[in-house]
């Protein structure tokens, strides 16, 4: 095994990206265990932007924008994988399908949605239309549908779209300033972001598109992950990951690395897949 | 562990301004953990995004890691807005272009180190009627366009005084004023 690679206990894990490396928080039901947080990967020449976990082979992607590159490595140890070296400018967004086995990603220079199998093959542009700086990109997989948001200071949006890129429609444009995070949630079938211009959280059903404020007036947010009752993000102004608890719309916990520096993706590595791809591929 | 070791037994960390480091155990490489503000890497040697700079001094004299200085045309929401190293500014906005994105880019122009708000880089557009040049083709600072013979105006939409019929491609004409009839 690679020695900047540090195998890390069975359970559930924040991973997130802080200056050249991913760390980890383990998860006690939901509350940070911040006393054990560590590094999990160092890549200290690179920027480390986005971050993914593969529930099924329990490796961890990310991309960085120095490479550029988006790259691999097992949860358990191992060697750090290139996946993707190639016609990258600065990837910024990242999302694995678990069911269908594809990975998505956004670049927010050449201003793309873009779609390979997990080892980086079969690559293919999906969109290169309509899009000014895509970041945030997360899939549903038990509908087959994918979502991005673009931070575009003149008309930022919330988008979707199938899988193979079929059905492209804006479901947010209306109070909306630079959404660096979104999330989805399996559990409730909700699409959350959080939002650095108007410093909120909010939540969407995509399908009847009701729409519900969780947070407002926080700092400055960039990742957002969900996990089960809580939402974790990442933010760049307190330097800090911060829990909050969707129901009572409360901050519950915040967890500052010692290493005082921006904060950007953030992910979880539940130890099952999530259930329910059967339930819902019948609707 | 102090009590049966030796002096060498611990040695202090290779990183700047006394900060932490941590051994990965399977191999006894060192890795600084709290680098100062603005650097990062193995041994700090690095600056972290959004600054640049060598504060080790590896390719030269030492530089402090300073933040990015791209004349406030990069959007702070953007990430990896200039090169670690060199500080060359790399998502220029607002038509502007350069190391440090000081001048306006081609077909564009202003002033791109203005510091009040608006648009600092405006388009060329000159009048595809009144130039002998591109119609993005002017000067940088003045937005001068290169007029036809007896056109004038910035972007080359009028004729001079004593002048007249903007002809696409040839310019204007003399008036044919008989000067005993006319006031000018």
């Amino acid at each position: 095994p690679r020695p900047d690679v540090h195998p890390i206990a069975p359970g559930t894990h924040l991973l997130f990206a802080q200056s050249g490396k991913i760390e980890h928080i383990p998860l006690d039901g939901y509350n940070m265990k911040t006393e054990e947080a560590k590094p999990l990967l160092h890549i200290p020449d690179r920027v480390v932007i986005a971050v993914a976990y593969d529930c099924v082979e329990k490796m961890v992607y990310w991309t960085d924008i120095t490479g550029p590159a988006i790259s691999r490595a097992s949860m358990s140890g191992g060697d750090i994988n290139p996946v993707i070296t190639t016609d990258l400018q600065s990837p910024e967004g990242i999302a694995i399908d678990h069911v269908a086995r594809l990975l998505f990603w956004t670049d927010s220079m050449r201003d793309t949605v873009e779609v390979s199998k997990l080892d980086g093959s079969q690559r293919r542009v999906l969109f290169d239309t309509d899009l000014i700086n895509p970041r945030p990109i997360v899939t549903n997989p038990a509908y087959g549908r994918l979502y991005w948001a673009d931070w575009n200071r003149d008309g930022p949006k919330i988008e979707m779209s199938n899988m193979d890129g079929t059905d492209r429609t804006v479901l947010v444009k209306d109070d909306l300033g630079l959404p660096n995070g979104l999330t989805f949630d399996l559990d409730n079938q909700q699409l959350c972001w959080a939002d650095a211009g108007t410093r909120k959280v909010e939540c969407m059903d995509p399908h009847r598109r009701l729409r519900r404020q969780i947070v407002e007036g926080i700092h400055y947010p960039f990742g957002l992950v969900s996990f089960g009752r809580n939402l974790y993000y990442t933010d760049w102004r307190r330097e800090a990951v911060i829990a909050v608890d969707r129901q009572s719309e409360k901050e519950t916990d915040e967890f500052l690395p010692q290493k005082r520096s921006r904060l950007y993706g953030i992910t979880t590595t539940p130890t099952q897949c999530p259930q329910g791809t059967d339930q819902f591929e019948s609707q | 562990i102090a009590l049966t070791g030796t002096p060498g037994d611990c040695q202090p960390c290779p990183c700047p301004d006394y900060t932490s480091c941590a051994q990965i155990a399977q191999t006894g490489q060192v890795v600084c953990t709290n680098c100062p503000a603005g650097q990062t890497g193995m041994r700090c040697q690095m600056c972290e995004d959004g600054y640049y700079g060598d504060p080790l001094g590896q390719y030269g004299s030492a530089r402090p890691c300073v933040r990015c200085e791209c004349n406030g045309n990069v959007d702070f929401n953007a990430v990896g807005v200039c090169d670690r190293a060199s500080g060359r500014c790399l998502k220029c906005v607002g038509h502007t272009e350069g190391e440090h994105c000081q001048r306006c880019r081609r077909g564009f122009y202003g002033d791109a180190l203005q510091q009040t708000a608006g648009q600092k880089c405006k388009p060329c557009s000159c009048n595809p009627a009144g130039t002998s040049g591109h119609v993005n083709e002017c000067h940088p600072q003045t937005g001068n366009c290169q007029c036809l013979s007896h056109v004038t105006g910035r972007d080359c939409s009028y004729c001079e005084v004593g002048f007249f019929d903007l002809q696409p491609g040839l310019g204007c004409e003399r008036c044919k004023c008989n000067p005993i009839g006319s006031s000018s």
